[in-house]
């Protein structure tokens, strides 16, 4: 399937079904009520077949080119149909799947995370392992059941409604750092798995900290070989910072388009509102570039920290302009669009520390993309 | 051109650029056939040499020959002996024709490229307020011999850049009138989107000079005991200076997949601010020594000051864009994918 004709198709798809997919007040109050509307749109995109285009076949996809997933999360975004943040996990974890999981496990699991049967969630941060991943302390060790986690995660998005978790465990020594890493796919109605959603400034408990108690993990869910956790992880940071910011972008047009109708005159000054277009544009024509790059087969990897890097200051300097031209909305409003648009402002704050801190991302720009060596 | 053809013509271009500035480098590129390559390939032509130019801090008329060919088919098929014919510029900041005519008179007050003099002839665009010639309200190019304008080079903050303000005050028919390509009026808008892709494919070229002078200097600089390039305040500055050429390096590939009036704005706006971000960072690492003529920062910085004013400012594109969006209450349709 080419991109113009899926392009096509689906625009059209999305129109007759318009009325069925579009979410109500309702399905937007509340993260339960976000999740479930979530969950119907994927499950009728999936049947209609747009959900499985660009998954390869061995996971119950219909082949084809990145781009078209890339199109569908754009697509489904800009008609305000689905949240970025929560559609887009299926972009970074299905691949993580497709990669290092066993061939039988990847074709039996990927599907139901495609149709939306289920959620998942992925376990990189502790309590003492944020930006330097390499740190990480969750124990896994080998028994003769399979193995045996103990440990803590935190910042673990939507670990509440998830089916199963991507978890990072330290299975080497405390200083092999990113060398004893192992990566396993944990079901999360496993007994000894506690989940204690996190309050957050933005009103949603997106994130959570899951515990792990004795919790044993069989051996055959292992992803990628023992002590390749940093592999799977590396592998996966790329296709957070390409197809799901590629999603971002979309949300974050329609938002400033939203604005400019809303917009009081004079609120803000012409200046302001060329300049973050111009933002939004320079972070799009890099996204898509990279989207090409990963449609040709190019192996994404370090560059894609420069398009996190102009996403996150793109997401703030939309969110601060609306946050100046709709203050009255933004700070004082008790109305439902109000309390929606303050979330929104809200958690623009975190684009630039989520997924790697900006301090992060121009970390790995200076070391693998200018060369300039280690830092100490 | 395939990828090796692009590749061999990108290396007979560093080799002139390395080595020539002005109506030298005018030379050697009519003896490498750059305007064969133009017209066969622009989009490449126009990336390798600008860029190339930006990152050498050189100079040549091949931003003549981008605008004659936008404006119609006329002027850029007119040979010269000393390479065409060159076009006038609008003020330094101004994207406005730089003509005007006034009854039987034509006023211009403008700015050429350093070997204008030497040109065949000079195109010169005006609104025909009056509709004395060509259509009222309508464009129209006339072609004047350069004895006739009054050409001063200036020196100003970048004086190896070479540019000449142009002013004249001549009888309308002291021009020979040329038509654009639907034998109508010229087509200046086109010039200028093609002269600001150009333009900002210099600006990029230059930023990425400037960012390789601090990268080294970084690496080499020892203090406390080890290079600077060590220090995260250092890192940091480095990698934000890339992050704004890709930025612009991304929205200048963009405007030629869209050839529109905003997207080429666009690019021009934001490799205007990048190299001048770039400019900033480079020269605080570069410290003391990017602070003296020993070292080439110096002409980056000045070159990027300049060349980001020339067909629209950073400033003045990004206020123009954010009145079109507001007077929209809309943004222009997304790029496609």
């Amino acid at each position: 399937m080419e991109l113009s004709e899926f392009r096509a198709a689906l625009d059209r798809w999305l129109d007759d079904n318009a009325a069925d997919l579009a979410p109500g007040d309702d399905d937007r109050a509340t993260l339960d009520a976000q999740m479930a509307h979530l969950s119907e749109v994927k499950r009728r995109a999936y049947d209609a077949g747009w959900m499985r285009w660009g998954w390869p076949e061995r996971v119950g996809g219909l082949g084809g080119s990145n781009l078209l997933r890339a199109y569908l999360g754009e697509a489904l975004t800009a008609r305000n149909l689905v949240e970025p943040g929560i559609y887009s996990m299926t972009e970074v974890l299905a691949p993580t799947m497709i990669d290092y999981a066993r061939p039988e496990l990847a074709a039996e699991m990927v599907p139901r995370l495609l149709r939306g049967d289920e959620t998942w969630c992925q376990g990189f941060s502790e309590p003492g392992t944020g930006s330097n991943l390499g740190s990480l302390a969750c124990r896994a060790t080998r028994t003769d059941d399979g193995w045996l986690v103990n440990g803590q995660k935190v910042w673990t998005s939507l670990a509440q409604y998830a089916e199963r978790c991507v978890l990072l465990t330290r299975t080497g020594t405390p200083e092999s750092a990113h060398r004893g890493i192992t990566a396993l796919f944990v079901d999360m109605d496993t007994p000894g798995i506690t989940v204690r959603p996190i309050e957050t400034m933005h009103g949603l408990a997106e994130f959570s900290e899951v515990f792990f108690d004795d919790v044993v993990v069989p051996f055959d869910r292992t992803l990628g070989e023992e002590g390749q956790g940093w592999a799977v992880a590396m592998d996966l940071l790329p296709y957070e910072r390409s197809t799901a910011l590629w999603h971002r972008g979309a949300y974050l047009y329609r938002h400033l388009e939203q604005f400019l109708a809303d917009a009081p005159p004079g609120a803000v000054t012409p200046a302001a509102v060329g300049e973050v277009f111009q933002q939004l544009y320079a972070f799009r024509a890099r996204s898509r570039a990279t989207q090409r790059r990963l449609a040709a087969g190019e192996k994404l990897g370090a560059e894609t920290s420069i398009d996190k890097i102009l996403l996150a200051t793109a997401e703030q300097a939309v969110f601060d302009l609306i946050t100046d031209g709709l203050a009255t909305d933004v700070l004082l409003g008790d109305d439902a669009r109000s309390v929606r648009l303050r979330s929104e402002a809200l958690y623009s704050r975190a684009a630039t520390i989520y997924g790697g801190s900006s301090e992060i991302q121009r970390n790995i720009v200076a070391r693998r993309l200018l060369d300039l060596g280690a830092d100490r | 051109m395939d990828a090796e053809e692009r590749g061999l013509f990108a290396k007979s271009l560093e080799h002139a650029t390395a080595r020539h500035t002005g109506a030298e480098l005018d030379a050697a590129l009519a003896e490498l056939g750059w305007r064969d390559a133009f017209a066969a390939d622009p989009r490449a032509a126009v990336a390798t040499l600008f860029e190339l130019q930006g990152a050498t801090a050189t100079t040549s008329g091949a931003l003549d020959v981008v605008l004659a060919d936008a404006l119609g088919p006329g002027p850029a098929s007119a040979p010269g002996p000393d390479g065409g014919v060159g076009v006038v510029l609008p003020a330094l900041g101004a994207s406005d024709p730089p003509g005007r005519v006034e009854g039987d008179r034509l006023v211009v007050r403008g700015l050429g490229t350093a070997d204008l003099a030497r040109r065949s002839g000079v195109l010169v665009v005006a609104p025909s307020a009056d509709g004395a010639i060509g259509e009222p309200g309508g464009l129209v190019a006339l072609v004047l011999d350069p004895a006739d304008l009054d050409l001063r080079t200036v020196d100003g903050i970048d004086p190896r850049l070479g540019l000449v303000t142009v002013a004249a005050d001549v009888a309308r028919s002291s021009g020979t009138r040329l038509d654009g390509v639907a034998g109508g009026a010229p087509d200046w808008a086109a010039a200028v989107d093609a002269g600001r892709r150009a333009l900002a494919h210099e600006l990029v070229g230059a930023s990425r000079a400037m960012l390789e002078l601090a990268r080294q200097h970084a690496l080499e600089r020892v203090q406390f005991g080890r290079p600077i390039a060590q220090f995260q305040a250092i890192r940091h500055k480095l990698a934000e200076s890339l992050v704004a050429i890709e930025a612009a390096d991304g929205a200048l590939a963009a405007a030629w997949d869209d050839p529109s009036p905003t997207a080429s704005a666009i690019a021009k706006a934001i490799a205007g601010r990048s190299a001048r971000t770039v400019a900033r960072h480079a020269q605080q690492v570069l410290a003391g020594i990017g602070f003296t003529t020993e070292h080439s920062l110096h002409l980056y910085v000045r070159r990027v000051l300049v060349l980001d004013r020339l067909l629209g400012g950073a400033g003045a594109l990004t206020l123009e864009l954010g009145d079109d969006l507001l007077a929209a209450r809309s943004l222009p349709a997304m790029l496609p994918l």
